[in-house]
């Protein structure tokens, strides 16, 4: 049981906003849609929901064509990232509304809504007009609203964003409960890479309007398809070295004019056609080894930050010839600024990149 | 010491100023109507007694009993009208009437205004973005402009003396400010609400009546209010359209006043004042939402 | 290709807009047309069937009227006078109500209350009050001791004109106020404590933060209440007839005239087509300063 984005193309006017994004996930997952403003995240959101159409392409519920239904007849529920609830009805009716519009008998709807506002936590506030309630208790009836139809499908734009930190970090795993108990299909939307990481089965990673990488948060941390997808998502974002190539089973960086070796343990994992070519190294500040006691032919950079954060140290590293690196080390580790320190890269933590396609060598 | 009670002073002295100013303008803003209501309340003797007393010597209520009740006995030939067709004695018809053209002239406006700031700002289709424009435009044009043709239209179609040409001609007067307002406000309608409700499975035509218009409530009534006030206070095109003494509005009823050999001040001011005060009370209970409305895009006059 | 329900919704769209192009071309386009037809023509209100083809006469007739002029010359200089004093005091009032005391709501609040009355019934209540023998105002400028004679505000020229010009002030000058105190409220409080600490008397800080900031609003409210005014009917009409004798006459109340005692609405209609003719170029020029003003703000 599938749904299924065929060839989904949209332009407004003369916009193209998304450019042939095919997609198929299965029932019950948590997929969710991850870029930065303007990459067609909330768009691709919309046509889903069928509020906006697509130019061209298809939307299949399990190979059933759902694109040219209405957004009322997808079985679909909407969370909205002002949460949109209507302002002159009261909590019960905010998420009596879908029931009552499919004329749910009155007994039935106190039921159920009843139902859903204790699971929430809601039971107090049921008489309560939105205005009279906080942007947390909103939120929750915006999802009770979305809940009580027991949909197929469950849309979310955005819907943490206007709560603060603290209720953020709560919420999170609230709604990747309710997920899991309500065992329906889920796509969400954020341009926060954490929550993408942290409550999808599958994240789909988009740049202007076209879909980068789709697979499990492993897949996408671990391996990278492209330059992007590597760089936007973990924190803090990964090191980015240019002009790198590979000469003689070593790897060399000639950004600042002489060539130096960078040390990467073992070019094995790279595959075999690295030669002449125009290589970008990633590697993420936690896989850099950092050694406070550098052996003699190792290469040494100098600290010139370091950073506390909380259980970690967050340092920056200025490599001979001008390269800043950023290392992520215990915080226990003994160093302290301009002291020089030993480097390492961890293989398996190392990305290259080609330069002109900014693809994963490794995906090639 | 000096310099700071001179300071305290000062932060005493300027807001008595000010207030002093305040209600010296507030005065002069409002006095012509306190000094109708106060010689409406007097009885004909004291009305050219000298020196004028704001508050009348002997207060009397006799101005308004002969509008309110319209007796004919009161209007005898010591006045100067013939019986048969005193104007004051008509002036609850005119009351009435006003009421009738103006309510009927503003649901016209109101009703048309809403469907179409609706669907100008929620659907596409070619012109759209004239609608607005195109009544602003419209609200420019001066009522001395349309009145003419409207007259010889009522006239061709024999609706002149009767409350619809009124009921109709007002409407051109105040379909283009409540398009303008209207369009306006919608626009600041958030979509996201409608959205919500399309996706709960309601049909456009449902999301319109529940979700839309009770949002819109706040620029309804401003438009109502302004249509209801610029209808109520309109002479031109009653004097042009209406003929008979009974079928006037009250704007042209009570400039009948004059006609009479003797002009009895006290019962026009009586009648000044009961002609102001449905606007009186229509501005204190909507204040709020008249600022709103002008504020949602209106610059003219 | 669109779906079937995004075709039937769209059709809801069409059908909600048709009522107002309806109401429009009844109520809005087709009266425009037809006064410019009726220009063309000789018409008797009486006789509504009688009309009769009159080519450019009407025209010819109004520009070579002289009260025509007479008309055209008054409704410039009322609404010169109009506007600088409605622009004075509207201003000065809007400075006054824009302090923060205690209770200025209320102020507020009653500015557009001159608005709301009917112009029927200030006008009524205005010729009570200047009533040369009994009205208050000879009474309260005599007891001050400023004349000495009864002044005749409504029958004699000059001081008719006068009249009428302070029932508009009177009238529109809280629109005016009302348009420079949104703006006025909208000028960031950080402004003047920067230009206090910088030094600034208050006289500098009006001149250099209040007015340039001003400037935009009372270009675009001048233009406006110019262009109304300038047509303003009832309240000349309702105060002297546009008298005494002539004297009041503007060009809305020449047309009125025209049409409705004289029987003569093609010449009415004419004259309504010149009127219009100036709003016309009226708008232009504010369609100019408005796309003017908006290049030169950075």
């Amino acid at each position: 049981m599938t749904i299924r984005l065929d060839h989904i193309n949209k332009s407004f006017g003369d916009v193209h906003v998304l450019h042939d994004v095919h997609l198929s996930f299965e029932e019950r997952e948590f997929v969710t849609l991850v870029g930065p403003s303007g990459c067609g995240k909330t768009t691709l959101l919309r046509i889903f929901a069928g509020l906006e159409t697509a130019t061209s392409g298809a939307i299949f519920h399990n190979d059933r064509l759902v694109s040219n239904l209405a957004p009322g007849k997808r079985d679909i529920a909407m969370v909205f990232q002002n949460y949109a609830l209507y302002p002159q009805m009261d909590v019960f009716h905010n998420i009596g509304y879908g029931l009552r519009v499919r004329g749910v008998p009155k007994e039935s709807i106190k039921v159920q809504v009843h139902e859903v506002a204790r699971v929430l936590g809601l039971e107090d506030l049921l008489q309560r007009k939105p205005k009279q309630l906080s942007g947390g208790q909103r939120q929750r009836v915006a999802l009770g609203r979305a809940m009580v139809r027991k949909p197929w499908l469950f849309l979310m734009d955005e819907p943490l964003s206007n709560l603060d930190a603290k209720l953020r970090v709560t919420m999170r795993s609230e709604l990747k409960r309710f997920h899991i108990s309500l065992e329906t299909t889920t796509v969400y939307v954020t341009h926060d890479q954490l929550e993408a990481m942290t409550m999808s089965d599958r994240i789909a990673v988009m740049e202007r309007g076209v879909i980068q990488q789709f697979g499990t948060p492993q897949e996408i941390y671990n391996h990278p398809a492209n330059l992007f997808v590597a760089g936007f998502i973990g924190s803090p974002p990964m090191n980015v070295v240019e002009k790198v190539h590979v000469q003689n089973g070593k790897l060399f960086e000639r950004g600042s004019g002489a060539s130096h070796v960078l040390p990467v343990s073992s070019l094995d994992s790279f595959g075999t056609n690295l030669a002449d070519r125009d290589l970008i190294l990633g590697i993420r500040p936690q896989d850099v080894r950092i050694d406070p006691g550098p052996a003699a032919d190792s290469l040494t950079g100098t600290i010139e930050l370091i950073q506390l954060v909380g259980s970690e140290k967050l340092l920056d590293i200025r490599l001979p010839g001008g390269i800043l690196l950023a290392a992520e080390v215990r915080a226990d580790l003994p160093v302290r600024p301009t002291q020089e320190v030993g480097i390492e890269f961890d293989a398996s933590g190392a990305h290259l990149f080609d330069a002109k396609t900014q693809r994963n060598v490794r995906h090639e | 010491m000096n310099s700071q009670f001179g300071h305290a002073a000062l932060k005493v002295i300027k807001p008595a100023l000010a207030y002093a100013a305040l209600l010296l303008i507030s005065y002069i803003i409002c006095f012509p109507l306190i000094w109708a209501l106060s010689t409406s309340l007097k009885p004909s003797s004291e009305l050219s007694a000298m020196p004028p007393r704001i508050i009348p010597q002997t207060m009397t209520l006799v101005n308004y009993k002969h509008l309110i009740t319209g007796k004919q006995q009161y209007f005898g030939a010591s006045q100067g009208y013939q019986p048969s067709s005193a104007p004051p004695q008509h002036f609850m018809s005119w009351f009435l009437n006003s009421c009738i053209v103006s309510g009927g002239s503003t649901l016209i406006s109101i009703v048309v205004s809403t469907l179409a700031a609706y669907s100008v700002t929620r659907f596409r289709y070619p012109g759209r973005r004239l609608v607005p424009y195109f009544s602003l435009l419209g609200y420019m044009v001066p009522s001395i402009i349309l009145v003419f043709p409207l007259f010889m239209v009522m006239t061709r179609l024999g609706l002149t003396d009767s409350l619809w040409s009124l009921v109709f001609g007002y409407v051109s007067i105040t379909l283009p400010f409540c398009m303008w307002l209207l369009w306006a406000f919608f626009r600041g309608l958030p979509l996201e609400l409608e959205e919500a409700a399309l996706i709960d499975g309601a049909s456009r035509l449902r999301v319109f009546f529940e979700i839309v218009i009770p949002s819109a409530m706040p620029g309804i009534i401003a438009a109502a209010i302004f249509s209801l006030i610029v209808s109520w206070n309109d002479f031109l095109f009653g004097r042009v359209f209406m003929n008979s003494i009974e079928q006037l509005p009250l704007t042209v009823g009570v400039m009948l006043f004059f006609e009479g050999v003797h002009v009895d001040w006290g019962l026009l001011m009586a009648s000044a004042v009961l002609m102001t005060v449905p606007m009186a009370i229509l501005f204190m209970l909507m204040q709020r939402h008249l600022v709103a409305g002008f504020g949602a895009g209106a610059v003219k006059g | 290709m669109q779906a079937d329900w995004k075709v039937a919704d769209n059709r809801l769209g069409i059908l909600f807009i048709l009522p107002f192009v309806l109401a429009a071309l009844v109520f809005m386009v087709y009266p425009v047309l037809d006064a410019v037809r009726m220009a063309f023509f000789y018409i008797d209100p009486l006789n509504p069937t009688g009309d009769h083809f009159a080519g450019f006469d009407n025209f010819r007739f109004i520009f070579s009227d002289p009260l025509f002029w007479k008309s055209f010359k008054n409704a410039a200089v009322w609404t010169g006078t109009s506007i600088v004093l409605q622009t004075l005091i509207g201003v000065s009032l809007a400075l006054l109500l824009h302090l923060q005391l205690r209770g200025i709501s209320f102020f507020r609040g009653l500015l557009l209350f001159p608005y709301i009355v009917p112009t029927v019934v200030i006008a009524l209540t205005w010729q009570w009050m200047l009533n040369p023998e009994v009205g208050i105002v000879n009474y309260a400028l005599k007891r001050a001791g400023l004349i000495s004679e009864n002044i005749y505000w409504l029958s004699t020229p000059g001081m008719a004109m006068i009249s009428t010009i302070m029932l508009n002030v009177w009238k529109y000058t809280p629109f005016v106020t009302i348009c420079v105190l949104a703006r006025l409220q909208t000028i960031p409080l950080e402004l003047y404590d920067a230009a206090a600490v910088d030094g600034a008397s208050l006289v500098r800080r009006f001149l250099d933060i209040t007015l340039p900031q001003l400037a935009e609003v009372l270009v675009v409210v001048i233009v406006f209440r110019t262009i109304w005014t300038f047509n303003k009917f009832e309240e000349i009409y309702l105060l002297t007839r546009g008298g005494p004798g002539t004297s009041t006459f503007n060009l809305a109340i020449y047309s009125f005239e025209q049409s409705i005692a004289n029987l003569k609405m093609g010449v009415g209609a004419a004259t309504g087509v010149f009127m219009m003719c100036l709003l016309f170029a009226g708008s232009v020029i504010y369609i100019r300063l408005f796309r003017f003003d908006e290049e030169s703000t950075p």
